[in-house]
């Protein structure tokens, strides 16, 4: 078996299983959904869909899991001389895990200062910030980018489109 | 119809959606030519800016979008062999070549060319097609409704390419999964909400389709260093060479794209199917009717290579609208999202969007040709500037995306939670993509839901709990069948070792 062939049956088996899990945690919610008195006579409830869909999710995971694991096993036992013999060179895939946690760290921060920055000073922050994230080192775009940019976007929004942007909550606190 | 035409020529023409068109075809273009953002985010990226203007307006500016961002694709396919989208990824087959020896000016119009000749040919058969299939629909009572959504449903998930049938469907249930959080519409109780507020109105689709397209497909370049390996790569899109297309040329690329447009907009009407499969069956189809001298040229420069996905996917593009106006059930991510935006305006698409909605039906389908003008008269003069936007850092591109995806969730409802969710999904995309799990499904899965809900609802209470409405009447008895062959057809293939070879080579990631 080929290293990508390998790689996609794990990948099922994973996804297999998260789905299995999902399916059965939204089952158990589904059953906790409140019903009125008398639903148990009605042909459509709020449970209804939730319940079929969370068997459908069940059954669907299952089948993947059985296939990938039938393909695994018939696979395994087939080539695992082979796999011995010869020497796999996995290539690891490479990933740039640092800057994507860092910019979904940005995206968390940003939520939080548009609510205590304002819609200014935390924009500011988020394009300088990602730009910097990413890379990108010079002054004139770093900042050149970012404030004007965002002045002219602000300006957009609520001179040209009348849009409310509250001021950040910290200001209001500050008085 | 002949006045519904004229309906549709007086809004499609009126100064706004004009510039409306010329602007959808712009960006489109644009963000169609970044490398990793399809058509779906360029849209969803739109959305926001649509709610200010009327409903026609919103949604020509829509379809302007779609097109443009399916030329953009090309446009990055031929000049940097990174496919802007999944439906040109065939164009790169013989434009990448191309642009190689030279002749990336000659790709660039050609592609122009075959674009304009498939979306012309599918607007004339939209314009045909459209109304016929309205008129037989408005018949359809909820039982057929939830039938068709049956269909659309499992036609994606086997569309999808070999493998990935039941990654297909369970996505699509996660999708449907989704659509039930919030407040249940016909009882009021609350489903799935765990008390917090924020969920009681449900997730928007809007804050999905960023999340999981426009985010996650930007975050996923970065995670795959994408954006460094293009500014790299990036070639000198200054001198494509001259875009002159001789008249031997346009003799012998003539049929294909005739060809091409006809399959492209059959491929595109079969909800599921859309345009990447379009390309791909256009490539082949050329290619086995090539000679076998003219089939060595395929994959190193071919005229016939290069316009044949070109004008089916555009077709496609346009065929896809058929089953969406017609029906009400979007096809493909793309016209899912353009059906979230119609709902979102108090329009349903559907037989009824013809009797009370004509201006918007009608200038949709005009405005689609006018639409295909004007990405001509766009590219063939300013493609060589447009380009140059290729040469904008990634590095300040993607932040300014990631920005403009959040705003525009969060300037709609003023609310970070949005924000928060929008994280989530995101996150969740990733790993889904991660483990080889198709997005488009989701998000069909997650338009329909509601309208599934209400259909099956309305069907069980008038059937008093019986499910003897899925064969009782002949219309619903049909969808139903259909449907139950289009989900056995991935099973049934293995039993055909030629058809399966065939399905091999079209393993289209998304159906957009």
């Amino acid at each position: 078996m080929s290293t990508p062939q390998r790689k996609s049956l794990s990948e099922d088996l994973i996804g297999s299983l998260l789905f299995l899990a999902f399916s059965a945690g939204y089952a158990y919610s589904a059953t906790l959904i409140p019903a009125y008195p008398g639903d148990e006579y009605e042909p459509f409830t709020a449970q209804t869909l939730p319940l079929a869909l969370s068997t459908m999710g069940v059954v669907l995971s299952l089948l993947l899991l059985v296939g990938t694991l039938k393909t695994r096993n018939a696979q395994n036992s087939e080539q695992a001389l082979q796999q011995r013999a010869t020497c796999m060179t996995d290539v690891k895939p490479d990933y740039d895990w640092k800057t994507v946690l860092q910019l979904i760290a940005l995206m968390l921060f940003y939520a939080v200062g548009l609510k205590w920055l304002g819609f200014i000073i935390a924009t500011t922050v988020f394009l300088a910030v990602g730009y910097w994230v990413l890379g990108e080192r010079r002054k004139k775009i770093l900042f050149g980018a970012s404030l004007p940019f965002v002045l002219l976007f602000w300006f957009a929004l609520t001179q040209l489109l009348d849009i409310y942007l509250a001021p950040g909550q910290l200001f209001h606190l500050l008085g | 119809m002949l006045d519904g035409i004229m309906t549709g020529i007086s809004t499609a023409v009126l100064p706004i959606n004009l510039f409306m068109v010329f602007i959808g075809c712009f960006v489109g273009t644009f963000i169609g030519m970044l490398p990793g953002l399809g058509p779906v985010s360029a849209i969803a990226l739109m959305i926001p800016i649509t709610y200010g203007l009327d409903p026609a307006s919103g949604i020509i500016l829509m379809a302007g979008v779609y097109y443009g961002a399916i030329f953009g694709g090309s446009t990055s396919s031929i000049l940097i062999n990174a496919p802007g989208c999944s439906s040109t990824v065939v164009t790169a087959f013989d434009g990448y070549p191309m642009a190689q020896k030279g002749q990336a000016g000659k790709a660039l119009a050609l592609a122009a060319y075959a674009s304009f000749t498939g979306g012309t040919i599918s607007a004339i058969f939209l314009l045909v097609a459209a109304p016929m299939l309205a008129s037989v629909s408005l018949s359809f009572q909820s039982a057929d409704y939830f039938a068709l959504m049956v269909l659309g449903l499992t036609a994606v998930a086997a569309f999808s390419g070999k493998g990935q049938v039941l990654k297909a469907m369970l996505m699509t249930v996660l999708g449907l999964m989704i659509s039930t959080i919030g407040t249940d519409r016909s009882s009021g109780v609350e489903r799935f909400t765990f008390g917090n507020i924020d969920l009681m109105d449900g997730i928007s689709f809007l804050l999905l389709a960023m999340a999981t397209f426009a985010l996650a497909e930007v975050v996923m370049a970065v995670l795959k260093r994408d954006h460094l390996k293009e500014e790299e790569n990036q070639t000198d899109t200054s001198a494509i060479g001259s875009m002159k297309v001789t008249a031997e040329e346009v003799k012998e690329v003539a049929p294909t794209a005739l060809r091409s447009s006809v399959l492209g907009f059959i491929v595109g009407v079969l909800p599921g199917a859309g345009a990447t499969i379009a390309a791909f069956l256009a490539y082949g189809m050329e290619r086995n009717l090539a000679s076998a001298k003219e089939k060595l040229k395929f994959g190193t420069g071919s005229l016939r290579g290069l316009v044949a996905p070109e004008s089916a996917n555009n077709a496609a593009s346009s065929g896809s609208f058929v089953p969406l106006l017609t029906l009400g059930i979007p096809g493909s991510g793309t016209t899912a999202i353009m059906l979230g935006a119609l709902i979102a305006y108090g329009i349903q698409p559907g037989p009824r969007m013809l009797v009370d909605n004509p201006d918007v039906f009608w200038s949709v389908i005009i405005s689609m040709y006018i639409g295909n003008i004007v990405l001509l008269i766009l590219n063939l003069p300013l493609i060589p500037y447009i380009s140059k936007l290729l040469m904008v850092p990634r590095t300040v591109l993607v932040p300014m995306i990631l920005f403009f995806a959040i705003t525009g969730v969060y300037l709609v409802s003023f609310n970070t939670f949005d924000i928060y969710m929008m994280v989530f999904f995101c996150m969740a995309a990733i790993g889904l993509r991660m483990l080889n799990f198709p997005m488009a499904p989701l998000l069909l899965g997650f338009v329909l839901g509601g309208l599934m809900e209400d259909n099956l609802r309305r069907a069980l209470i008038i059937s008093d709990g019986s499910l003897s409405f899925l064969w009782e009447r002949p219309i619903t008895a049909v969808i139903m069948t259909l449907a139950l062959m289009v989900l056995l057809a991935p099973v049934l293939r293995n039993f055909f070792p030629k058809s399966r070879s065939k399905s091999t080579s079209v393993t289209s990631a998304e159906a957009n």
